[in-house]
């Protein structure tokens, strides 16, 4: 379904002839890689009828205000990696790539403002220089520095430096049908240090439980809180790549990963962390990916796999200390050594040694190996998220998964790789959120629904029966509307900010919600 | 390998946008985190390279036929390698590889550009891809006492290469040259109008049938004259010599070095010592050729194993840019008393390109102007009063790229400065 002529010519006429095509070769290069093999027969993705480059929040607006007049959707997002494709004809794509501008880094009230396509490699690397730093979401330094564009906004920092949901302040906001909505101190004092007031806070309403997701308008600037970094300026890096690693380890800084010999005293240690509020960071990476995380190629990553397990006693994750004086690291360390000692954690020998530790450790800070975890294996990945909440509480409902996933690795459909739930600590262990990820090569579509398809269809039923509260996988009315009426019927509710802020349902919100009845 | 052989590698590519940037661990603030000049310019996802897996597969399955627009896309990127070394960093995956076999898809089926066309024309009639005839290709020669190795058997020649020997502006490097390899000794020879042109670039633009022959021609020559070592100032002929002709099994014992490299080398050996003092702070352009695509050539053939992590029998080694001819430019710079090297915030195998390669700076000169345009302002970011490099494509777009915006930074090849100190 191509564009009548007038409407494309609107379009055009908002953003310039040389910022719009509908040419089939563009076209094709935006949807989400798949291979063949894992469709059936021709089937592919639907492809968006134009793609567009706004440069500003006015371009954003009028291009939002000619979907709705024409009765297009359009769907809009920033770097890319995910949920960023259409799911029916008849939707342009807003591609925020020249909308990049780091607009204020406001040092003494500790917060950024950014534009869309800011990554998260440009900001923290800005406020490094400033004494700061920021949550990075733990797909990596690769994606978008707005909270809101980044799925949850978890990440390998949200120990210290929490999440999207928190970190949120005052936001520029396009709705669904194209009204300008500056929250918080920006509505009223065209301040961006506070999302809630003075002045409309409606942070609720367009966060709910993980994002949008690209269903509810555009979001064009946003403030984030962020946070007090005692390392330098600049990493003392070297090397070439992709073996890239500090010449040494800034003063203040230690890196550990511990295994336990169960989850429970996992989740004993990670609570005492939190208690004392020692770590800078603290992610429950498995064997696996931090073997990932340190290889350079797959062969490299079974070796470093088979020799990271065999000196692990069970589950464990990766700790950060940065100490913001000689005293206060002595401190910290001195704490860590008592915790360990009582829950009985090990040390894995690996990351002790001086130079494999310098570079884990700057590529946790960086956060730029996701990308090796989750997909170099073969390309294809997937898994399940839980929610966030009480960090056992989410452990427990991870660990479920965990088992799910030991079994399809034994029937051969999985990468055989560690089946410890991923879990991490948030703002101290005041929440937790856990993910099971897995790696394999699709030889199907039903290999896929063997795999992906039963992982979530027993991840929601878990959640569900075991009253662990709403993932944040949940996205589509399909899924909104099995967790609703477990969950105060918040889907109602979803459903209804839906129509009010997008009533002609222009954004496309095949991953959110829609506004049907 | 043609493209069909690359199909697992581009359905591998998760679009994750690291293609577009330098690798982050390395990024040094707001500035100068992109590194495919293509998408920075062109901003549609369809000019990264992720973009142009996807496409390419969209070519194979027949969803997408030839088009202008997919030329225009296809030509308007410099085949500089740096989404290939930005991917690597994390996947192992082959991106330059299939960029480059779809361009000679291209030429295959008879989809060009006529421009492109244009200078392969004069490659076959005049044996250079620049606008010169081939009786003219050794002047910059004029007045020297040097052999002709086509002649006299010489331990060395020196490959001045067709920019370099066209472009009066850049005989002063190939002077500089040879006077420096004879006072270190070096029994040099050169090929003067008899010297061919590599092929490199024809092959970056898709012709790889006229590379193939402008190789075996050039291989033949240099056997005939017994020489152990091939040395050339332009980072296009290294890696057509070096790594090209490898790949394709026509090297043979030939050592081919870079200026830079085998300067560095006979400094080190005692044979040449910088004793001069050059006053000046100056930042180094490492040419992409010379650089992450001048690594060398891993032969390699197996297959995949089938199952959940992508490995193969026997082990494939990825070329990541990680051995390229970084250093030794370096330490030619940092040999020269009283001259000051200040690095750009993209450098060696994360390095901006300077705009000229792959042909675009012959189909699409705009694009290679602001190509160079940037490199020319990171430049200049570092308080260096001048550019150096190390190719004379690189130096001809900055001196261009100079002159438009009215800079005052200088631009040097390497050797100018050494022949300063020596």
């Amino acid at each position: 379904m191509a564009l009548e002529r007038d409407v494309y010519k609107a379009l055009e006429d908002v953003v310039g002839p040389e910022n719009i095509s509908e040419d089939p070769v563009v076209i094709e290069s935006y949807p989400f890689p798949i291979r063949k093999a894992t469709t059936g027969e021709d089937t592919y993705l639907p492809r968006f009828e134009a793609i567009t480059l706004p440069k500003d929040t006015a371009e954003v607006q009028a291009l939002v205000k000619l979907c709705n007049k024409h009765g297009i959707q359009y769907k809009a997002s920033s770097t890319g990696w995910l949920y960023c494709d259409p799911t029916g004809p008849g939707c342009i794509k807003m591609d925020l790539r020249r909308m990049n501008r780091i607009l204020e880094i406001n040092e003494k009230s500790m917060y950024a403002v950014v534009e869309p396509y800011v990554i998260y490699g440009q900001l923290q690397a800005e406020l490094m220089k400033r004494g700061l730093n920021c949550n990075v979401t733990g797909a990596g330094s690769n994606c978008s520095a707005l909270p809101l564009a980044a799925h949850v906004n978890l990440g390998h920092l949200s120990q210290s430096g929490s999440y999207g949901e928190r970190n949120q302040l005052a936001l520029e906001w396009v709705t669904g049908d194209g009204e300008i909505v500056r929250m918080g101190s920006l509505g009223s004092l065209d301040e961006w240090f506070c999302g809630d007031g003075p002045g409309p806070s409606l942070r609720g309403i367009i966060r709910g439980n993980t994002v949008p997701l690209g269903g509810l308008g555009v979001f064009t600037k946003a403030a984030q809180k962020v946070y007090h970094w005692a390392g330098p300026a600049r990493f003392p890096m070297e090397g070439v790549c992709p073996n890239y690693t500090p010449s040494y380890i800034p003063p203040g800084f230690m890196i550990r990963y511990l295994s336990f010999e169960n989850v429970d005293k996992l989740i004993e240690a990670v609570q005492k962390i939190g208690e004392s509020e020692i770590a800078f960071e603290l992610m429950g990476f498995n064997t696996a990916m931090m073997a990932s995380n340190a290889a350079t190629d797959n062969e490299e990553d079974i070796k470093y796999y088979k020799q990271f397990s065999e000196q692990v006693q069970g589950p464990g994750f990766m700790i950060e200390i940065m100490g913001n004086s000689p005293r206060d690291f002595e401190y910290k360390k001195r704490v860590l050594e008592i915790i360990m000692e009582e829950t009985g954690a090990w040390s894995l020998k690996p990351v002790e040694d001086p130079e494999m530790g310098r570079g884990f450790l700057w590529r946790f800070i960086r956060t730029v190996a996701s990308i090796r975890e989750t997909t170099r294996a073969t390309g294809w990945g997937g898994g399940t998220v839980g929610g966030t909440d009480l960090f056992p509480l989410m452990t427990r409902y991870i660990q479920h998964s965990s088992y799910l996933k030991e079994d399809l690795v034994k029937q051969g459909l999985l990468l055989d790789d560690a089946c410890y739930p991923f879990v991490q600590s948030i703002e101290h262990g005041h929440t937790g959120h856990g993910e099971i990820l897995i790696r394999y090569t699709p030889q199907s579509p039903d290999h896929i629904e063997r795999v992906q398809g039963m992982l979530d269809r027993e991840a929601n039923k878990t959640a569900i029966e075991g009253r662990f509260g709403v993932p944040q996988h949940v996205w589509s009315d399909k899924l909104h509307d099995m967790y609703g009426p477990h969950t105060c019927n918040y889907h109602l509710w979803l459903r209804k900010i839906k129509k009010t802020f997008d009533p002609n349902q222009s954004s496309e919100s095949s991953n959110y919600i829609t506004a049907k009845e | 390998m043609v493209l069909e052989d690359y199909r697992s590698d581009m359905e591998t590519c998760r679009r994750c946008s690291a293609c577009k940037f330098i690798p982050l661990e390395m990024a040094l603030g707001y500035d100068h985190v992109n590194v495919c000049p293509s998408i920075a310019r062109y901003n549609f996802h369809t000019y990264s390279a992720g973009g142009r897996m996807v496409f390419q597969v969209a070519m194979m399955e027949g969803r997408i036929d030839y088009s202008d627009k997919l030329l225009e896309v296809v030509y308007n990127c410099q085949m500089c390698g740096a989404c290939d070394v930005s991917c690597k960093y994390a996947m192992d995956m082959e991106v330059i590889d299939p960029i480059s076999e779809f361009r000679i898809k291209c030429v295959e089926d008879g989809h060009t550009l006529p421009a492109l066309d244009s200078v392969i024309n004069s490659l076959r009639k005049q044996n250079t891809m620049v606008p010169g005839s081939k009786a003219k290709r050794g002047d910059w020669a004029e007045g020297l006492d040097v052999k002709d190795f086509t002649k006299q058997n010489a331990k060395v020649i020196y490959h001045a290469g067709c920019r370099t020997s066209f472009d009066e502006d850049l005989w002063k490097i190939a002077r500089g040259t040879v006077s420096l390899l004879q006072k270190a000794g070096v029994d040099v020879g050169i090929g003067g109008e008899n010297e061919a042109c590599c092929g490199g670039r024809a092959y970056q633009m898709g012709y790889k049938e006229d590379f193939l022959r402008q190789a075996k021609q050039n291989m033949e020559m240099f056997r005939k004259a017994g020489a152990e070592i091939l040395v050339t100032g332009c980072a296009d002929c290294y890696q057509a010599f070096k790594v090209l002709c490898d790949k394709f099994g026509m090297k043979g014992d030939i050592e081919v070095l870079h200026t830079s490299e085998y300067f560095d080398r006979l400094i080190k050996e005692g044979k040449l010592k910088p004793a001069k003092k050059v006053a000046a702070t100056v930042t180094y352009h490492d040419p992409c050729y010379l650089g992450r695509m001048g690594e060398p050539y891993i032969h390699w053939e197996g297959k995949e194993i089938p199952g959940h992590i992508r490995i193969f029998d026997p082990p494939k080694k990825y070329r990541r840019g990680t051995y390229g001819v970084y250093e030794p430019p370096r330490d030619v710079l940092k040999s020269i008393p009283g001259l000051k090297l200040a690095e750009m915030d993209r450098i060696k195998e994360y390095a901006w390109c300077c705009g000229a390669g792959g042909g675009v700076r012959e189909s699409n000169p705009e694009f290679a102007g602001w190509t160079a345009q940037q490199r020319i302002a990171e430049a200049e970011a570092t308080g260096a009063e001048a550019i150096v490099t190390a190719c004379p494509g690189c130096e001809q777009s900055f001196r261009d790229a100079i002159k438009a915006s009215g800079s005052s930074l200088k631009t040097y090849d390497i050797v100018e400065l050494l022949e300063k100190a020596v």
